[in-house]
């Protein structure tokens, strides 16, 4: 991976005022500073430009963001006790940089990457030689609770499955980009993404004025086209619906966002119906219409009362049928959650190796199967140094991370891997990478990884750059907004222009 | 385009409507209070009257004191429909229609939400009250204005214009019926005298005042006001023009089938009122009954277009309070 350079520039911290007093970079690699005061050349505009500013300015811009933000009505839902709750989006002003350089290379092996897992999706529903050749244990995917039996010999367009995957990147203190996890099912935070540079723009024009920064907003008509690519009738204007389980779905701002960027229809179950001819229509104030690709923001268990959960009222009876007929493109494709499974993870390298004839361009973390007797011994000896996960969990639930925890949690979570090992992995704690982060009105390192978006039908599609995370509790390294995560704009700077 | 949708977008329109009209009422009584001299008497339970809300004002209070009365329309989110309810329903159903409109429609909503929340104990006062009503009143044609300039006039807009407009005619009706209320109850001869004084604020609370000196060019007196406001052509608050605006967004829905028959019904209703022949006792039956059959019209728009989407979904999304009407 790319070695990252310093910049010449010194940064003031002497005076009581300075937003950089006392800023250590810890033990791990830190996304702006080199070394303590100075800047990574990537960076160096920026934090020029930081200089100047003492606590009362960078309080003002921050009171900005936060009033457009609640203006804007960029909003995420929390499940409480008391209700769900609408919360205003968190978001750090600071922004994280990468340079384009780096970036260049992270992009080509994440189309890589995601180019293998639709190999591998499509083999797991069709001749399974990746199985048969002993690369997997059958077990994996038999007992893979996303492996769905009904979606075997489906074909769909361009044999992509994933159309839509949220891949989760850490640095590690060696300065490596590592993957941590790819989200093939409803992956969700682009929105957050694409509204985190307008508030970005907003906040610090003069700024975004002298550096160049590699575009993003052109997402929508990105995902706009793959969703065309994958109608059932290339022809014509197709209608596509974006549908969502409704307003009580922690992501349903994203999903009115995506639809109302793409132009396309937002829909819940129950304004869809799949007619005798196994084609799905809308209820309009015309009558029935036909959608041709759906966008669906609900996971496999709901989407079809008829064929999965029987007691689902947000899914649609007979979408499988119609899907299955293959008069509607359901994207992602039910049954791709096979490949999200944080057991095959680890065989995601083999896959690249085994379907595209290459080597990994982005490396995985070292990952522990617990269903492996071996594995699990040593993770069982090891418990209080790892991150242990579920498989099948997102959102940051239900794990442990060992140096955070405390013996009895510890203890706890023992007894809960030995029960089910299956369903469990570990992988070390990684020191994942800092990055500056305003804290009250000063700059202290906060845990940072990072989601990129790529997009898959007929041709493939890399966000620049992605959503950055930031863990806002000190030392934490979980990143999760419904763990108390916020986030930052993120910053691919072309160096050769500036 | 989805009937759940239409649906949302009609309500959303008829709570943004609701809210600037309840902040009309609330101003057009205040500025009488402060033009009739203290001897002629004014409560504040017309107020409470002529929104049919009598009961549920009597649940939360004891007594129409002007303290009481604002608080219930403006701030009670308990009622719902107080101008902070109604505007919050107005978000609620514009929060889930934004894939159909232009984002700053949103933004203006939402942020004259987030305004009038800081507001509440704002509205004691009465000067801070007139700033607070004035703010609404402005926010709300902005958000018109932006609809106007930045839509697409299709068929998401024109149940914009259908929700807004049946509101409207509605509270036009409700305006008069203060104005009738006021005037029957002033029997004194000291009272009579300010009948005139009585018209221009309601004139005036409608946005009418100009307009009427303008194109009916006499006097203000009280069955010339009537006529204008039932019946004018070319003033947006007359019920007839906003009869005319509902049948020109519904000519141009599909299957509309029977409506521009029941509209053009209602119209021809509308135009037979003779106020010259009315008294007070008869106007008001007369402005009732427009009420009710504002009503029926609403129940023949859901039925034609919204009773499309299912049950389930009639019932979970946001819009469905139903109208306050006695």
């Amino acid at each position: 991976m790319l070695k990252s350079e310093e910049s010449n520039l010194i940064i003031k911290s002497d005076t009581m005022s300075s937003i950089w007093e006392n800023y250590k970079t810890d033990n791990a690699y830190d996304e702006l500073m080199f070394a303590e005061y100075q800047p990574r050349a990537v960076s160096h505009t920026l934090c020029q430009y930081l200089n100047t500013l003492n606590r009362e300015d960078i309080d003002k811009r921050k009171t900005a963001a936060e009033l457009a933000i609640l203006e804007m009505g960029i909003t995420f839902t929390v499940y409480s006790d008391e209700g769900n709750i609408d919360r205003a989006w968190p978001f750090d002003i600071i922004p994280r940089i990468i340079d384009a350089r780096e970036w260049k290379i992270i992009d080509k092996g994440l189309k890589q990457r995601l180019t293998a897992l639709n190999c591998f999706i499509s083999d797991v529903y069709d001749q399974q030689t990746f199985i048969k050749e002993n690369l997997i244990p059958r077990e994996i995917i038999s007992s893979s609770k996303n492996f769905r039996k009904e979606c075997v010999g489906i074909k769909p367009k361009h044999n992509v499955w994933a159309n839509i995957c949220g891949t989760d990147l850490v640095r590690d203190k060696d300065g490596i980009m590592y993957v941590l996890e790819d989200n093939l099912r409803v992956p969700s935070g682009v929105s957050y993404m694409l509204e985190n540079r307008v508030i970005t723009k907003r906040v610090f024009p003069e700024l975004l004025q002298d550096i160049e920064i590699l575009p993003i907003d052109d997402y929508p008509t990105q995902l706009h086209e793959m969703l065309c690519s994958i109608a059932p009738n290339p022809n014509g204007k197709p209608q596509i619906a974006v549908l969502t389980p409704g307003i009580y779905n922690s992501a349903y701002f994203e999903h009115a966002y995506l639809a109302q960027q793409m132009g396309a229809q937002l829909v819940e179950g129950g304004d869809l119906v799949v007619d005798d001819d196994d084609c799905v229509y809308m209820r309009t104030i015309e009558g029935h219409e036909k959608v041709d690709v759906i966008y669906r923001r609900i996971d496999d268990d709901f989407l079809d009362p008829e064929v999965f959960r029987k007691d689902s009222i947000l899914g649609v009876p007979g979408l499988m049928r119609a899907w299955k007929a293959g008069n509607v493109a359901l994207a992602n494709a039910p049954g791709a959650g096979v490949a999200d499974d944080k057991v095959v993870y680890a065989y995601v390298p083999e896959m690249i190796r085994y379907y595209l004839n290459e080597e990994p361009i982005l490396p995985n973390v070292e990952t522990y199967l617990c269903s492996n007797p071996e594995h699990l011994d040593y993770v069982l000896k090891h418990l209080a140094e790892l991150v242990v996960k579920p498989a099948n969990e997102s959102g940051g639930y239900g794990m442990l991370v060992g140096p955070h925890a405390t013996a009895k949690e510890v203890e706890a979570f023992r007894k809960v891997v030995m029960g089910n090992p299956r369903n469990y992995i570990a992988q070390p704690t990684l020191a994942i990478s800092t990055s500056p982060t305003l804290c009250k009105n000063k700059l202290e390192p906060r845990h940072i990884d990072l989601r990129p978006f790529i997009l898959q039908g007929e041709n493939t599609f890399v966000t620049a750059g992605g959503l950055t995370r930031v863990a806002l509790k000190k030392g934490s390294l979980v990143v999760n907004s419904s763990q108390g995560g916020g986030s930052k704009d993120t910053w691919i700077i072309n160096m050769e222009t500036n | 385009m989805l009937s759940r949708s239409a649906e949302r977008l009609y309500w959303l329109a008829r709570y943004l409507e609701r809210t600037e009209n309840i902040a009309r009422q609330v101003n057009v009584h205040m500025n009488l209070l402060m033009d009739l001299p203290k001897d002629v008497e004014m409560g504040w339970q017309h107020l409470i009257q002529i929104n049919g809300c009598k009961d549920a004002f009597y649940s939360r209070y004891s007594s129409t004191q002007e303290r009481n009365v604002t608080r219930f329309l403006l701030t009670d989110t308990t009622h719902p429909g107080s101008l902070l309810s109604s505007l919050s329903f107005a978000r609620e159903n514009i929060r889930t229609s934004r894939e159909l409109m232009p984002d700053e429609a949103w933004r203006q909503v939402n942020e004259l939400y987030l305004y009038s929340n800081k507001q509440i104990d704002a509205i004691i006062n009465r000067r801070s009250r007139v700033l607070f009503l004035n703010e609404i009143l402005e926010g709300c044609q902005r958000f018109n204005g932006l609809l106007s300039g930045y839509m697409s006039h299709d068929n998401a807009y024109r149940f914009i214009r259908l929700g807004r407009n049946i509101e409207r005619a509605d509270m036009t009706t409700r305006i008069l019926e203060l104005g009738s209320i006021l005037l029957s109850e002033a029997r004194s001869p000291s009272a009579r005298q300010y009948e005139n004084i009585l018209w221009m604020n309601i004139l005036q609370s409608l946005n009418a005042l100009l307009m009427y000196r303008r194109h009916v060019r006499s006097r203000i007196k009280d069955d010339d006001v009537l006529n204008y406001l039932l019946l004018d052509e070319a003033l947006p608050r007359s019920v007839n023009c906003c009869l005319f605006e509902m049948a020109d967004a519904i000519k141009s829905l599909p299957n509309h089938n029977q409506l521009p028959e029941k509209l053009a019904e209602l119209q021809d209703y509308v135009k037979s009122i003779d106020t010259r022949q009315t008294t007070q006792t008869q106007l008001r039956v007369i402005l009732d009954h427009l009420q009710s059959r504002l009503g029926v019209l609403h129940a023949q728009i859901a039925k034609h277009w919204f009773l499309n989407s299912t049950q389930d979904q009639i019932q979970s999304s946001p819009k469905t309070e139903e109208q306050n009407s006695a």
